[in-house]
C-alpha cells in the first residue's frame, strides 16, 4: 500500500511532464468538445485521433486517448440533459430524467450534479484502480498461455453476451470481428489468409479503418436524413448549475450507490459501460420511496447512472492494462494503440512501463479536475456547439476519417478499407447487430489464436488442459455460467412477460 | 410495432451469418488445417467459420419464437421509418471513395474538396453552394493544419 503511493507520487511527476500534460489537456478538451457534438462518442473520437498517436512518444499518446475517453463522456452527457440526445449509448439511461429537468428549468442543476457525481465516481474509480491493479498483477504473473486463453475466451464472452441487444448477436459479431484479426499472412506459418489476392491486405486489416468504417462511416450511412434535428431552446449559464441544497441531498446517496455498481461492473471484464448505467438506475427505482417520479426529472435518475459510467470508465483499466483483456470496444482501442506503440499489454505491464501505468492513473486525476473546471465556465460554448446541424458535422468528420486514416500508413487502400467497413457496419446495424464487438474481437483474435495454438503445442492436443490447469477452469466455469445464466433468462423470457418493464423498453418508446 | 412476421430482421440476419460462416469455411479448408497438437493456418478460421453457421442457426430458430424480439434500440437509432435513402447513402461512400481516387489521381486539396462537396450533397437539406462553402472551408483548413502544420505526406497537387 505504501509502496503504491510512492508509485503514484511518481505518476504526477510523469503526467506533470510538460508535453505529457499538453496532450492530457488536449485530449480532455476535444474528447469534451467532440463528445458535445450529436452523434458523435468516444469511440469515434478516439479513432479519428488514433493516427495522431503514431507519431507521439507513448506515454502523451496514452493519456491523449485516455483523455478523450473520459472527456467525451462528461460531453456526451451535456447532450443527453439538454437535447434528449444521447451520442454514446450509456447517456440514454441519463436522458430519461436529464431531459425532463431540462424542460422544467432545471437542466443547469442537472449538469451540475451530473459533474459532481463523475468527479467522485471518477475519483473512486481511481483510487481502487490503484489497490486493485498490483494484487491482480501478482495472480496474472501466474498465467500461462491455456489461462490467457480462457479468460480472453471469459471477456469475449461477457462482451458479446453483456452488452446491448440480443446476447446471440453479439457472440455473432465477436467471431466476425475474431475473423477479421484473422485476414492477413499467419504468424507461424507464413500462409496468406483471406487476402483475396491483394497484397495490402498482407498486413491485416487496420485498425482504425475497421472502427472508422463501423463507427464512424456506417453510423453517418443510417443516420444521414433520419435524425430530426432538435433546436435547444436551453439556455444554460455558470449561475444555474449550481444545485439546491435539497437537490444535493438528494442526489448525494444514489451518487454513492451508482459508483458502487460502476466499480463492482468494471471490476468484470467484458461489461459494457450502458449495462453499467441501466442497473444504476433500475436499482435507483426500485428502492426509491415513490417510483412513479423517475422519468419525470427525478435528479437521482440523473446522478446514479452517470456516477456508475464514469466509476466504471475509471476501474475498466484494471484489466486493460494488468491482464491485457479489454472491457468493452474503447478500451480495445486503447489496447490496440498501445500494442502499435510496441507496448505488450498484461501483468508486465505495470513493472516494465511504471511510466505509463503511473502516469496514466495520475492524468486520470488531473483530467478529472481539469474537466470540472473546463466545463463550468464553458457550459455556454457546449450549448452552442449542440446546434451545430448535422449537414455540416457529417462531410467535415468524414473528410477527417480520411485523411486520419490515410495519416496512419499514407495509404490510400486503407481509406477503401474504410468504405467497406462502413457498408458492413450499416447492413449490421441495419439487421440491429451491435458493433463494438466486432473491435473487441478483432484486437483480442490474434493474441487468442497464438496463446491457443501455443497451449495445444504445449499440451500435445489435448483439450483437457484448460480443466486440469486450476485458474483456467476457474475461467471456464465463469464461461459456463454466463452461457447457462443466458439460457435461463431466454427460457424465462418465454414463459413470463415481464412485469416491471425495463428501461430499455422505457426507452424505445 | 408491426412487422411482416414472415421475415424478419432476425431471418435476414441469420441468413446473412450462415452465408458468411459457409464462405469462411470453404476458404478456410483451402489452407492447411492440421490437427490439435500441429494447427495449420487453417484450423481457427474453419473453427469460427462453423462456429458463425451455428450462431447463425441458433439466431434464424430463436427469431421465430412468437413476441420476442431481438431490438433494443436507441432513441435517435434504430427505430427509422422510411424507406431507403438512396441519396445520402450514395453521397457518404462517393464521398469517401472521391477521396481515394482523387488522392492518387489529383492531389490532397481537390481529393479533400471532392470528398466533402460529394458528402456534404448527401443531406436533403443541403444546397448546392453551402456544401461548396463548407468543402472550400475545410480545404483552407486542411491546408494550415495538415500539410503545413502536420506536413502529411501527400502533395497538394499532382497528375497521374
Amino acid at each position: 500500500m505504501h509502496q503504491s503511493l510512492i508509485d503514484l507520487w511518481y505518476g504526477f511527476g510523469v503526467a506533470l511532464q510538460p508535453s505529457n500534460f499538453m496532450w492530457s489537456v488536449f485530449g480532455v478538451l476535444i474528447g469534451n468538445l467532440i463528445g458535445v457534438l450529436p452523434g458523435m462518442g468516444a469511440l469515434t473520437t478516439i479513432s479519428m485521433l488514433l493516427p495522431l498517436t503514431y507519431v507521439i512518444a507513448p506515454v502523451p499518446a496514452i493519456l491523449m486517448l485516455a483523455g478523450i475517453f473520459y472527456g467525451s463522456q462528461y460531453g456526451g452527457a451535456i447532450g443527453a440533459i439538454l437535447l434528449n440526445l444521447p451520442s454514446h449509448p450509456p447517456h440514454a439511461v441519463t436522458c430519461l430524467d436529464g431531459y425532463p429537468m431540462t424542460k422544467a428549468g432545471r437542466g443547469g442543476a442537472a449538469l451540475g450534479i451530473t459533474m459532481m457525481a463523475s468527479f467522485f465516481a471518477a475519483s473512486v474509480g481511481i483510487i481502487v484502480m490503484i489497490f486493485l491493479s498490483p494484487l491482480l498483477v501478482e495472480i496474472a504473473f501466474k498465467f500461462g498461455p491455456s489461462e490467457i486463453c480462457s479468460i480472453m475466451l471469459l471477456g469475449l464472452l461477457a462482451g458479446a453476451t453483456m452488452s446491448r441487444g440480443s446476447p446471440l448477436k453479439g457472440v455473432a459479431m465477436t467471431i466476425f470481428g475474431l475473423l477479421c484479426g484473422v485476414v492477413g499472412t499467419d504468424v507461424i506459418s507464413g500462409t496468406m489468409r483471406y487476402t483475396f489476392e491483394l497484397p495490402d491486405l498482407a498486413d491485416g486489416v487496420e485498425l482504425g479503418a475497421l472502427c472508422m468504417g463501423l463507427f464512424g462511416i456506417a453510423d453517418f450511412l443510417v443516420s444521414v436524413n433520419r435524425t430530426t434535428v432538435k433546436a435547444s431552446d436551453a439556455k444554460v449559464s455558470m449561475k444555474d448549475m449550481r444545485p439546491t441544497r435539497a437537490e444535493l441531498k438528494q442526489a448525494f446517496w444514489p451518487m454513492v450507490r451508482g459508483t458502487m455498481v460502476g466499480t463492482l461492473f468494471g471490476a468484470m471484464p467484458g461489461t459494457g459501460p450502458t449495462i453499467t448505467t441501466f442497473i444504476a438506475y433500475a436499482l435507483e427505482r426500485k428502492i426509491a420511496k415513490d417510483p412513479s417520479r423517475f422519468g419525470k426529472g427525478a435528479i437521482e435518475g440523473v446522478a446514479a447512472p452517470e456516477a456508475s459510467a464514469h466509476s466504471k470508465t475509471q476501474v475498466d483499466f484494471i484489466p486493460t492494462l494488468s491482464l491485457g483483456i479489454p472491457g468493452d470496444a474503447v478500451m480495445a482501442l486503447i489496447l490496440g494503440a498501445l500494442i502499435i506503440k510496441g507496448i505488450q499489454p498484461g501483468p508486465q505491464l505495470i513493472t516494465e512501463h511504471p511510466d505509463i501505468f503511473w502516469g496514466l492513473v495520475a492524468s486520470f486525476w488531473i483530467g478529472n479536475v481539469l474537466l470540472v473546471i473546463l466545463n463550468v465556465p464553458m457550459i455556454g460554448v457546449w450549448v452552442r456547439m449542440l446546434q451545430v446541424p448535422y449537414k455540416f458535422l457529417y462531410p467535415a468528420a468524414l473528410f477527417f476519417i480520411c485523411v486520419g486514416v490515410y495519416s496512419t500508413k499514407n495509404s490510400l487502400f486503407d481509406v477503401g478499407e474504410v468504405a467497406v467497413f462502413g457498408i458492413i457496419g450499416a447492413i449490421f446495424l441495419s439487421l440491429d447487430f451491435p458493433v463494438s464487438p466486432i473491435v473487441l474481437g478483432f484486437v483480442l483474435g490474434p493474441m487468442l489464436e497464438e496463446n491457443f495454438r501455443r497451449a495445444m503445442l504445449l499440451s500435445r492436443g489435448d483439450l483437457t488442459v484448460f480443466l486440469t490447469r486450476p485458474i483456467s477452469a476457474w475461467f471456464i466455469g465463469a464461461c459456463t455460467l454466463l452461457i447457462l445464466a443466458q439460457v435461463v433468462a431466454y427460457v424465462r423470457k418465454l414463459r413470463f412477460t415481464p412485469k416491471l418493464r425495463e428501461p430499455a423498453e422505457l426507452i424505445a418508446e | 410495432m408491426l412487422r411482416p412476421k414472415s421475415l424478419g430482421k432476425d431471418h435476414y440476419g441469420a441468413l446473412l451469418l450462415l452465408a458468411l460462416g459457409a464462405g469462411v469455411l470453404a476458404l478456410g479448408l483451402g489452407y492447411r488445417t492440421g490437427s490439435l497438437n500441429h494447427m495449420g493456418a487453417g484450423f481457427i478460421p474453419v473453427v469460427l467459420g462453423a462456429l458463425m453457421m451455428l450462431v447463425g442457426v441458433a439466431i434464424g430458430v430463436t427469431a421465430a419464437a412468437p413476441g420476442r424480439e431481438m431490438t433494443n434500440p436507441l432513441p435517435g437509432h434504430g427505430t427509422h421509418a422510411g424507406g431507403p435513402e438512396w441519396r445520402g447513402w450514395l453521397c457518404i461512400l462517393g464521398g469517401v471513395v472521391a477521396f481515394v481516387v482523387l488522392g492518387r489521381y489529383g492531389g490532397l486539396l481537390p481529393a479533400t474538396f471532392a470528398s466533402v462537396f460529394v458528402s456534404a450533397l448527401g443531406d436533403r437539406n443541403s444546397t448546392v453552394k453551402g456544401s461548396a462553402l463548407l468543402a472550400g472551408a475545410l480545404v483552407v483548413f486542411c491546408l494550415i493544419v495538415f500539410h503545413y502544420g502536420l506536413s502529411l505526406q501527400l502533395p497538394l497537387f499532382q497528375w497521374g
